[in-house]
């Protein structure tokens, strides 16, 4: 081992105070997504399913009983669930798997602001949907009935799914922030989505039902997405269904950095 | 906390003009529960501080307050002229191996500098050559491309404290650096220490409970004990207040009793005990205000009573001539 001579001229020089430091926080954690298995894995796997539904709706004429605009919207649901779910729970591991793995601390030693390495790890956690979206790309055309319908969804699911993933996996961090271990953080946020993915399986009717639906913003996305996929209906006659997930996204990625900027090295409520 | 330009400007102050740390009666509660009670002491560079205590004494909590972690509950702190108020500043400042110090196991060493280089906001290029120049520095040249999974604890800790230098720190805290180290190991991570004082100038604040370390590598001492310093000064003076009191005298058996009463005459012998009669083992307790009038020369005494009551001794060993019996002596004094 040799002597720490410090005589390196580029160790002589304090580095200075770091500018951007969300970008290298952001470069790192996408480096751990999409160079580890993490990643990867969960594309291939996504990519497997969508081939296995592309392949019986375009070949299995007698099983496929929807409806092919249909089974465009099933696909872009499919890929914003999963999409969101992904983000969300890489989103949930961001902070509390770094204190449970004990490298929240030097992080927390350097000068980069709280708030930076939270959009940092967030902006990396978010990169799932866009991807899943490309992956998306070639099977919505290989099912399309004609180009308005691709264009539709595509665009439909692109802006639905980035209003989301924006509220999820601002929600996941926030969560992730104030626990302490790992295993809570995904369970909690994983359960808030669940509960409220719930309502779109379930027949809703009358006000209650209706107010459900537009207050929910995943409902509200997914009938959106269905009435402009699966219906042709114009963006403007269903606009509404958009404000669930606008202000969703809003205030989830608000309170998320409002949080963020107290980031500490324990969860739980500061005493 | 805000970033901070540089010191010297009239809203910054430094306590003294060598003090590169300057801590003023530092408290850090949680709930009721008070975790470090008014610290306070300074550092001059090139210091290597040890800071001890028994677990839960407060010294981990210390150094988060130190290094920003934590916010201080009362009290202040100034480092490299910075108030503790200036977080991003003194970041800047300080290197800290933490004593619970994960790392993430799939990127390589290089990498792993590499990327703590940039966010203290080395450029890219400039960020591999700090992280080449540290590697080899802390002797792990060779392991820069393995992950950091096949290395071994002690080369962890090397590399923590590389990742402690990235910036240049004026100030490096080191939370039980050897812990769970085998020798070897335990030995690099000494000399890293001292290498740091005396070749970076750097100041080192290092928290451990082993004291034989502290001995080695410390030219001054803060013990504390349920969140409070209970002792502080050079290793020589700690040891001086926590001189030894009890002589253990090992005579012939058949001399033991008359061994017991010439100790029970000898001057400043408070008290007199036999340990083991069949082997000829007693002890002398002397009067800790006698014994600081006489200092360590007081002890002849004992051996003069017994050499003129023609007791043959065969061993006399002084209890608290060590670091680690002033340690427990001061410790187990601040429980009484």
């Amino acid at each position: 081992m040799t002597s720490l001579s410090g005589s390196d001229t580029s160790l002589q020089t304090a580095a200075a105070a770091p500018s951007g430091g969300w970008t290298v926080v952001a470069a790192q954690e996408l480096r751990d997504v999409w160079l580890t298995a993490r990643g990867p894995i969960i594309v291939l796997v996504f990519s497997l399913l969508l081939s296995l539904l592309t392949y019986l709706a375009a070949t299995n004429k007698e099983l496929n009983i929807l409806d092919q605009r249909d089974t465009v919207n099933l696909v872009v649901q499919l890929t914003l669930g999963i999409g969101v779910a992904v983000s969300l729970l890489f989103s949930a591991d961001a902070v509390s798997g770094e204190r449970e793995r004990e490298t929240l601390e030097s992080l927390l030693l350097t000068p980069v602001p709280r708030r930076q390495i939270a959009l940092g790890k967030l902006l990396a956690a978010m990169s799932v949907w866009p991807v899943m979206m490309v992956v998306a790309v070639p099977y919505v055309w290989a099912l399309r009935a004609g180009p308005g319908l691709f264009a539709d969804a595509i665009v439909a699911g692109f802006v639905v799914g980035s209003l989301l993933t924006a509220a999820f996996a601002s929600l996941g961090l926030l969560v992730s922030t104030f626990s302490n271990t790992n295993r809570l953080s995904l369970a909690l946020s994983f359960f808030i989505f669940v509960v409220l993915l719930a309502p779109t399986q379930l027949p809703l009717s009358g006000w209650f039902g209706d107010l459900i639906v537009r207050v929910n913003p995943v409902t509200a996305g997914s009938i959106f997405l269905e009435k402009v996929v699966a219906k042709q209906h114009g963006w403007g006659q269903e606009s509404a269904l958009l404000i669930a997930p606008i202000l969703a996204a809003l205030i989830a990625t608000s309170l998320a950095f409002l949080v963020a900027g107290r980031l500490r090295l324990q969860g739980g409520i500061e005493r | 906390m805000s970033d901070g330009g540089e010191p010297g400007s009239t809203s910054v102050g430094i306590a003294t003009a060598e003090a590169v740390l300057s801590v003023d009666h530092l408290t850090k509660s949680f709930g009721p529960l008070v975790a470090v009670r008014d610290l306070s002491f300074e550092a001059a560079p090139g210091e290597i501080i040890g800071l001890l205590g028994p677990n839960g004494a407060g010294k981990t909590t210390a150094i988060r307050v130190l290094s920003t972690i934590l916010p201080p509950t009362r009290g202040s702190f100034t480092l490299g002229g910075f108030p503790h108020t200036n977080a991003a500043a003194i970041r800047q400042r300080i290197g800290v191996l933490p004593e619970s110090a994960g790392y993430p196991l799939h990127l390589t060493g290089e990498e792993f500098l590499r990327y703590h280089a940039r966010l203290f906001g080395h450029p890219a290029r400039g960020a591999g050559e700090v992280a080449a120049s540290l590697l080899s520095e802390v002797g792990l040249a060779e392991r820069a491309s393995s992950t950091i999974s096949t290395y071994s604890r002690g080369m962890r800790q090397r590399l923590g404290v590389a990742r402690a230098l990235v910036n240049t720190p004026r100030i490096i805290f080191l939370d039980e650096p050897t812990l769970g180290l085998d020798p070897a190991g335990q030995r690099q991570i000494l000399q890293l220490t001292r290498d740091l004082a005396g070749q970076r100038g750097a100041t080192v604040i290092l928290s451990t409970h082993f004291l034989d370390e502290v001995e080695e590598v410390c030219s001054r001492v803060i013990i504390l004990n349920r969140g409070e310093v209970i002792a502080e000064g050079s290793v020589a003076e700690i040891k001086r207040r926590a001189a030894p009191r009890t002589a253990r005298v090992r005579v012939p058996p058949e001399m033991h009793d008359q061994a017991l009463s010439a100790l029970g005459r000898a001057g400043g012998v408070a008290s007199v005990g036999s340990v083991d009669a069949e082997r000829g083992w007693l002890t002398a307790t002397f009067d800790g205000a006698w014994l600081d009038e006489h200092r360590e020369a007081g002890m002849n005494s004992a051996i003069r009573a017994l050499t003129d009551a023609e007791v043959l001794v065969l061993s006399f060993e002084l209890e608290g001539g060590r670091l680690s019996d002033a340690f427990l002596f001061l410790t187990e004094e601040g429980q009484r």
